[in-house]
Order: structure tokens, then sequence, then C-alpha cells
């Protein structure tokens, strides 16, 4: 790899508008091989981020890992590796979306994504798509969404990667990852294997994280033919296999273990000319854990729910006008230890409008209407718009209203001392943001403000007889900014790249006005990297405000500031082969901290890398 | 509290919480615990260590977590009760699997037992011996049993196998009850030690799910069962019970209607007290059917306790925020104080 090339893509978090700027040059098939289009077109006045690539390789191996040091998402995880939820802008776990090819994988248990079960490595670029985004992306999209998107690289030849590594706590990883792209085929199979005892110190204790360890395997596997100039067929699948030994807290051990099987598969047919696109797109979604309340013995409960999908999206261009038509039909059946056969019809209307008024102005309009078989779901929109003041700044604007239905549990459960509630309804939110980017020479720098309310919070709360059931107990507000400074110099072999990205959040519980739960008002977070020719330096640097852990503000965490350096080496060419030889030291501050309460985070810890490529 | 059939939904549901309080105890310097109130906070379900508050009996002084302020340390996850001996506090919590055991007046520690213990819910001291409900692994309806407790070195010495899911546990004389609610599931058996051979030497059959037990000055124990909650599909009507503890025979038993599941059994001035719905009830002692007086409505407490005309009600809130005290005079139903204590108070003691 060329040395520009190294630092180019080595630091996340470029601008949307960085890679589809320049529109124009996009041809047909290079979006109709994007699996997920309507970002390209629809998400204008929003706030989009990449994280590269390449910053994966120096970011561990899960999402959690991955989007904790690349983004302002906040995570509560129960102990490295164990169940993390994200809390993006104050918004609870159930307020993130996760998006699979354009297709929502949020739990349709839990209405939430666990972070650690979703391994980035085999996407390329991550996308985190900020505030609201329902009408696009369905339930969930209210504090933001991230996008996992697989490539179809056609004219690519056969490319190899193997990512091997090994550290601290017995962790080893073994990525594979192959491609052929030909002119009318691609083909990519990718396989990453995550094993850890991860029996980290408990910092200040004689203790150690005795049932933590984990055990990942993950499978991404796609192929795409291009049948004529009008046609394209394309075919993804993954599939993720986890077996984790749950955490103790400082209190209490723990002999618990959670087994996770997911399997994600969609066949996707797109015809095209240089008007229109339709894509007729046909999924399988399968969700099951298994807990195990003690690993030594064989009794466990389990979870488990069937998605099957179709989706017809229809894009037309008009002119400065681009018209996009989706229904989606979907059936979910759910079952498991507290849910008898529980099932779902749904039926969503999504309209799409962008219009590029003039070449500097854009405006968009975005409707959606779903019908649910067992809830009423409101009416979604949203507006915006993006204004290129000068051609160095823009400004953006964006309002929506977006929901979150009520999740299977949240209807359907059924068990000892808790129970679903039928009577629930979809929560509702409301939001407004402002968006300011300017770029100089060097410098890029972003200002966002945001308002979110959300109705009808869905909480699960005793009711009189003691039972615990989902509840609309609570509306909420969140506001907040978020401003972003990125830094690149070069001269002669020297290379700088320097993101930081500070964020403010309010997020209160309108009938208190106290700070809702494990949200922290302040997060900084700060990547430098420093190229001097072959060799990169690296540093993470993230500050976490305190956070509260009950709900009357009476106790909370104490801040933290962490901090991980690490050193790649490129080497040279030795016959068409590629190395990266890589150190990193995680926690070098050797900080004691929790992202929640009472559940310790790893000591300082070492790992080496190498990445092959062939 | 079932505190652990609720961590599962918990853990997956990922719950989050709203707020109910927000008034503060009054925070004074430490004093003695000798005279006043204890009160056990569970703490948070999943994470986290329950507290012990001190309230002085004027209700005039609050002191929060006096057993970390005294001690410096955590109690544990869950803190389920507080059984006592004439000079000690045994302190269980219920997912660490352990009892600290303080000097109950100056809450100094003294021992923790931490071996041999399985999902502990209760202590009582009888004969010279501590005895603590086990669960036993909660996967395993047949490994439910009695620790018994030895009070000089502070270890579990034998264990007394019993029925599914002894919870309540009380002593008259040298003999034990243990009320069986049933864990997980639901029970309906009233098991007697006979704590000088340290075996079950006979197990009554009461309402389904025992939940509390008071005995009257005559010898008689009263045993007061929820009946099965509707969730179960096999809803069953909650049942007073009176047992004589001298030929261990079940008397007489006063069934409440099939919907109604009353708990929090008490005795004071010789009346029987209880909890049903949103309503305390009283009842005579001597009464052969269910009086139904009522003493105080539109409450709702996590659990109560009748002390010398006072009635001691507590409030979990949204159970991630501090809880409620509330002491109510029992003559005029008027409520006294309100006092902010521990998260999830569950274990109301005089000390």
């Amino acid at each position: 790899m060329e040395k520009k090339q190294i630092l180019l893509f080595f630091i996340g978090l470029l601008s949307i508008g960085q890679i589809f700027g320049q529109k124009d040059n996009v041809i047909v098939l290079d979006e109709v091989i994007l699996s997920d289009a309507k970002l390209l077109h629809f998400s204008k006045g929003t706030k989009v981020s990449v994280v590269r690539d390449s910053v994966q390789q120096k970011s561990g191996a899960t999402l959690t890992d991955l989007l904790r040091y690349n983004s302002n998402i906040y995570f509560k995880e129960n102990g490295y590796g164990m169940v993390s939820s994200a809390s993006f802008r104050g918004t609870n776990a159930q307020q993130t979306a996760v998006v699979w090819n354009g297709i929502n994988i949020n739990s349709q248990l839990t209405g939430q994504t666990d972070f650690n079960t979703l391994i980035p490595g085999n996407y390329g670029d991550v996308v985190v798509r900020s505030g609201g985004g329902s009408v696009q992306y369905g339930s969930g999209a209210v504090g933001g969404t991230i996008l996992l998107n697989d490539s179809f690289k056609f004219n690519d030849g056969w490319k190899n990667s193997l990512r091997t590594s090994y550290g601290s706590f017995n962790t080893s990883l073994l990525a594979f990852n192959t491609s052929l792209g030909k002119e009318k085929t691609s083909f990519q199979i990718g396989v990453n294997h995550i094993a850890s005892d991860n029996d980290y110190k408990f910092l200040g204790t004689d203790r150690r994280n005795g049932n933590g360890a984990y055990d990942q395997l993950n499978l991404n596997a796609n192929v795409g033919f291009i049948l004529s100039d009008q046609q394209i067929v394309k075919v993804y699948h993954n599939t993720f296999i986890g077996d984790r030994d749950f955490s103790g807290t400082l209190t209490a051990p723990a002999d618990e273990n959670y087994r996770d099987l997911n399997h994600r598969s969609l066949v996707e047919l797109g015809s095209f000319n240089e008007k229109r696109i339709a894509r007729l797109k046909v999924g399988h979604l399968y969700e099951r854990y298994r807990y195990f309340p003690n690993k030594e013995r064989k009794e466990f409960s389990y979870g488990q729910a069937n998605t099957f999908l179709a989706n017809y999206d229809y894009k037309y261009q008009l002119n400065r006008i681009t018209l996009n038509g989706l229904i989606d039909l979907s059936t979910i059946r759910a079952k498991g230890t507290s849910i008898e056969n529980a099932n779902r019809d749904f039926v969503a209307g999504t309209f799409l409008l962008s219009h590029d008024l003039t070449d500097r102005f854009n405006y968009g309009v975005n409707l959606r209407k779903e019908v649910v078989s067992d809830f009423k779901s409101p009416f979604l929109f949203s507006l915006n718009s993006g204004y290129e003041v000068s051609k160095n700044y823009r400004l953006t604007i964006n309002m929506s209203k977006n929901h979150r239905i009520p999740t299977f549990n949240d209807l359907y459960w059924t068990g000892a001392g808790a129970s679903g509630n039928l009577e629930v309804l979809p929560e509702a939110s409301w939001q407004l943001e402002l968006g300011q980017k300017l770029r100089l020479k060097n410098i890029t720098l972003l200002l966002n403000a945001y308002s979110i309310t959300t109705d009808n919070l869905i909480q699960w709360r005793p009711n009189e007889q003691g039972i615990w059931m989902a509840m609309n107990v609570q509306d909420v507000s969140q506001y907040g900014l978020e401003l972003g400074l990125d830094w690149k110099k070069k001269w002669g072999n020297n290379n700088v790249v320097w993101e930081s990205e500070y964020s403010f959040t309010k997020s209160i519980d309108n009938s208190t006005d106290h700070q809702l739960l494990y949200v922290p008002e302040h997060m900084l977070r700060s990547n430098l990297a420093y190229q001097y020719k072959k060799v990169v330096a690296f540093c993470q640097l993230l500050y976490n405000g305190s956070v509260y852990t009950t709900t009357d503000n009476s106790d909370s965490l104490p801040s933290y500031t962490l901090g991980n350096l690490g050193l790649d080496y490129h080497g040279p060419d030795i016959s068409g082969i590629k190395f990266i030889l890589g150190v990193k030291v995680n926690n070098i501050f050797n900080k004691s901290y929790q992202n929640v309460a009472y559940r310790p985070m790893p000591n300082r810890n070492f790992q080496i890398q190498l990445i092959t490529k062939f | 509290m079932k505190i652990r059939k609720v961590v599962l939904p918990l853990l997956i549901i990922g719950l989050t919480w709203s707020c109910s309080n927000d008034d503060d105890g009054i925070q004074v310097p430490m004093g003695d615990y000798a005279d006043g109130i204890l009160i056990s906070n569970e703490g948070p379900f999943s994470n986290g260590t329950g507290t012990v508050t001190f309230i002085s009996e004027d209700l005039s002084v609050v002191n929060h977590g006096i057993y970390n302020t005294t001690n410096d340390e955590d109690l544990g996850n869950v803190v389920q009760s507080i059984g006592f001996t004439e000079d000690e506090a045994f302190i269980v919590a219920n997912v660490s699997n352990k009892i600290n055991v303080v000097n109950r007046f100056t809450f100094e520690k003294i021992a923790s037992i931490t071996n041999g213990l399985n999902n502990p819910r209760y202590f009582i001291e009888a004969n010279g011996k501590g005895y603590v409900t086990n669960w036993g692994d909660t996967a395993d309806e047949t490994d439910d049993f009695v620790a018994i407790i030895n009070l000089q070195n502070y270890t579990v010495e034998g264990t007394i196998p019993v029925v599914l899911g002894p919870e309540a546990i009380l002593a008259k004389d040298n003999t034990v009850y243990v009320a069986h609610q049933g864990a997980w599931g639901q029970n309906n058996k009233i098991s007697v030690i006979n704590t000088t051979s340290n075996e079950v030497i006979k197990t009554l059959t009461v309402g389904d799910v025992p939940n509390s037990m008071q005995l009257d000055t005559s010898g008689n124990l009263w045993v007061l069962a929820s009946g099965k909650p509707a969730y179960t599909e096999d809803e069953t009507e909650g049942v007073l019970s009176k047992i004589n503890t001298v030929t261990n025979e079940v008397e007489g038993n006063l069934p409440f209607e099939s919907t109604q599941h009353p708990n929090s059994l008490n005795l004071d001035g010789g009346d029987l007290y209880y909890h049903l719905g949103d309503t305390v009830f009283k009842q005579s002692l001597t009464s052969t059917s269910l009086g139904m007086e009522m003493v105080l409505e539109g409450v709702s407490f996590y659990n109560m306790v009748v002390h010398n005309g006072r009635l001691y009600g507590t409030d979990a809130g949204d159970y991630a925020s501090n809880g409620t005290l509330t002491v109510y005079d029992v003559s005029t139903t008027l409520a006294i104080k309100s006092i902010t204590v521990g998260i999830v108070p569950g274990g109301i003691y005089f000390n």
C-alpha cells in the first residue's frame, strides 16, 4: 500500500460528503451495487459519518470496541465482551437501530442490539447516521442508526486478507477474508473467530473476572451476478455464533452462560436503467438465545424469532427530483421459555423524495405508515434540507417523527413475576436538528445541535400485584451539542491526522428533570495518528463523564479517561504479499473504570497483530 | 422478592427506569444504632449492593448505608433480610450467597459466612444455633435446605434437607417452623424442625404460597398464604391458617376469595394485620371467619410491619432509586412521617 493511502484511510469519521460528494460521477450500476441506496439520496440533511475499514483493524473485534472510540455513543457493557447496549444521543438501548444491508436487525424479542454480537470486520466501512431515521430504517431509529453494508466488488481481482492477533487474557483473533471480483460476478467470504479467557484483574481488589470467557464465530458470505446491463442479483448471508460466560459483579460471583445464534439471509434482484431502479428483496432473519443460569447444569431458558420479509423498492429519477417508493411486508414468529408462539404481521409503505432545487440547495420529504397486526403504529415523517452557503460552509436541518415499537417481550412475555402487556403503545419521538460544517484547508469543523422529545417511553415496572409489566410510563427529552474537529497535515515524510469530538448530552425525565440513567453529560474523544514513512503511531483518548446509576440521581459512577496507544509497521511487499505488524496497549493509564455499576472493565492490556494481504 | 426471577427478564429486556422519589433523608453525624429502626434495602437487581438504613426511634435521625460506613465494604448483592441474636445481626445477601455478621448495635463486622450457603433467604436463632433457609440451585427443586449455623465460629456446621422453596422461618422454643413459599415456583408446606435432632419431624399443608407467619401468646402459629397468582393459569385463593404448636396440627383455614392474594401477616396488640391489594386489614385472633376490617386504604407497600401501634410501610418506587418508609399511627390511620431509605427497602426491624 502506498504511504499516502495508509494514512488517508487511517482515521475514521470522514464525512459522507466526501464519499458521495461527486454524485454526477456515480453511475447507476455503482448505485445498484450498494445494498442501501437510501443513504445516498435521502440523508442529505443528516449527520452521517463513516468509520473506515482501516480503523477497524486498530479497534478490537466487536462493534462495541469500534464505536466506543469512533463515535459519541455511550456503551453500557456488563463487563468487557458481555451484553453491550448503546445510548446514542442520550436515548436508551431500544432507540438505536442497527441496519444490515438495509434491513433493521434489532432483536424482535428485546428491541435492541447487543453490540458485542456484531463483528464489523467483513463489512468494510461502518456508517453511523445520527438522529431520527424511522422513516427509512424503522423502529428504534431515534437516537441514531448504525449501518452495516456488504460491498460487492466487480472487476477487482482475487484478494485475500488474513488478520491474526494475540494478546492479554489469552485473547486470540483469526480473521480471513477472500473476495473474487470478475466482470459479471462478485464473490466474498469472510470468517472471524475471536476467543478470550477475559479473566482481567478487577483493579483495586484481589479478584479477577472469573466467569467472563467468550468464544465467537462470525461468517459473512456474499455473491453477486450482473445478469445483463439491466439486471443484477445479489445474495447476502451472515451467521453469528456466540458462547459467553456472563461476568459476575464486584458483589456477586457468576456461573451463568449465554449463547447466541443469528442467521441473516437476503436475496436481492435489481432491475435498472438510467431513470429508474427497481429492487425486490426477500429475506429471512433468525435469532435465538439460550441462557444457562448455572453453566454446570443442563437447564436453560431460550427465546427465538423468525422474520420472513419481502421488500419492493422503486426509485425514479425525474431531472433534479429523486422519488422512491417502498413496500415492506414481514411476518415474525417468536417463541421461547417465556413466550408462547406469538406472531406479528407487518406492512409498511414508505415514500421518499429528494429535490436538488439548485446545485447548492437540496430538500427532502419522507413519509412512512405501518400497519401492524398487534398494535397501532403512528404515521412517521421526516423533512430535511442541506444548503451550501459557500464552497466550504454547509448548513443542514432536519426534523422528524420517529418511533420505537413494542417488542415481543413487551407484549407477550409470560413468566414468574413478569408479564407482557398487550395494551402497551409504541413510543413516539419528535426531533429537530441543525448542523453546520466548515471545511478549510487542513481543518474540518462540525457542529450539530439537536432536540428530541419522546412520549410513552416503554419501561418495565411492577404493577399493583408486584408483577413486572411493560408500561408507557414516562415522557423524556434529550438535547445536546456535538462539536467535531478534524485536522490533517502533511510535510515531507510526515503525515498527521487528528480527529476529535466533544458531545454534551442532556437526557431528562420530563416529570422530575433528573438526568436519565447511564447518560454522560460530557464525552470527549480524540484520536491522533502520526505517520513517518512506513511507521504509524496512533493514540485513542476517551473522556467519559460521570453517569447516574439511580433515577433519583442519588448515586453515580465517576468519570474516567482512557488511553490506548499503538504502533503499526507496514512491511515491504514480498512477492506481492503485504504485511502490517502492529502492537497496541489498551488502557495505558491502567484506569479502574466501569460503564455499568459494579461491573469493572479491563486493566492495562496488550495486543500484537499481523495482517497479511495477498 | 424472588429476585433472580426477574433478573433474566431484566437482563434480556435491558430495562430502563423511571423515577418517583426525590426527597433526601436527613443526614446527621453517626450515632449508636441501639435504639431505633433498621431497614434492609435489597439494592439494585443485577449489579450493586444492598444497604442498611438506621432510623432513630423518634424518627429524627437517619443514617444511610451504615454497614458500609462502619466497615468500609459492601454487604453484597440483594440484601434479602436480617436475622438477630441477642447481640448480633445476620445480614443475608441472597445473590452473593453471603451472610455478614455484625454487632447489632455498633454494626461492626464480626464475620462473613460464605461457605455452605446457596440462595440464602432468612435467619432465625433457636436452641443456641442459627437456622437459615436456602433455595439451593433454583433449577433443582430437590436440593433446598436449612443451613445450621454455629454461633461460636460462624460457620455452616450442617444442613437439613427440606421440600421446595423454604422462605420465612420462625422459632417456638426449640422448634423451628419454615414456610415453603416455593422459590421460583409455588409450594404449600410448613416444615416443623426439631432443633435437638435437627430433623424435620413433620410437614404440614397450608394454603398455596405461604409468605408470612406469626406466633400468638397462646402458642398458635398463624400462617398467611397468598394463593397462586393468575399468571400460573391455576389461580388459587389466599388462606389464613392456624396451627396448634403443641400438636403441630392445622386447626383451621380461613380462605379468601379466589382472586385475593394477601401478604405481610403481622401481629400487634392482640390483632393480626395483613396487606391485600391496596388495603391493610385487621383480623381478630378469636374470629372464626375473615373479618376484613379495613385499617388503611389506598396504600401499596413493598413490605409492611405493625409494631407497638404503628404501621411501617415501605415503597420501592421504581426500584432504581431510593425508596421510602412511611410510618402511620394505626389508631388514627394518619401518616406520621415519610423517610427516604435505600434502594428497594425490603426489611423492617427494631433494635
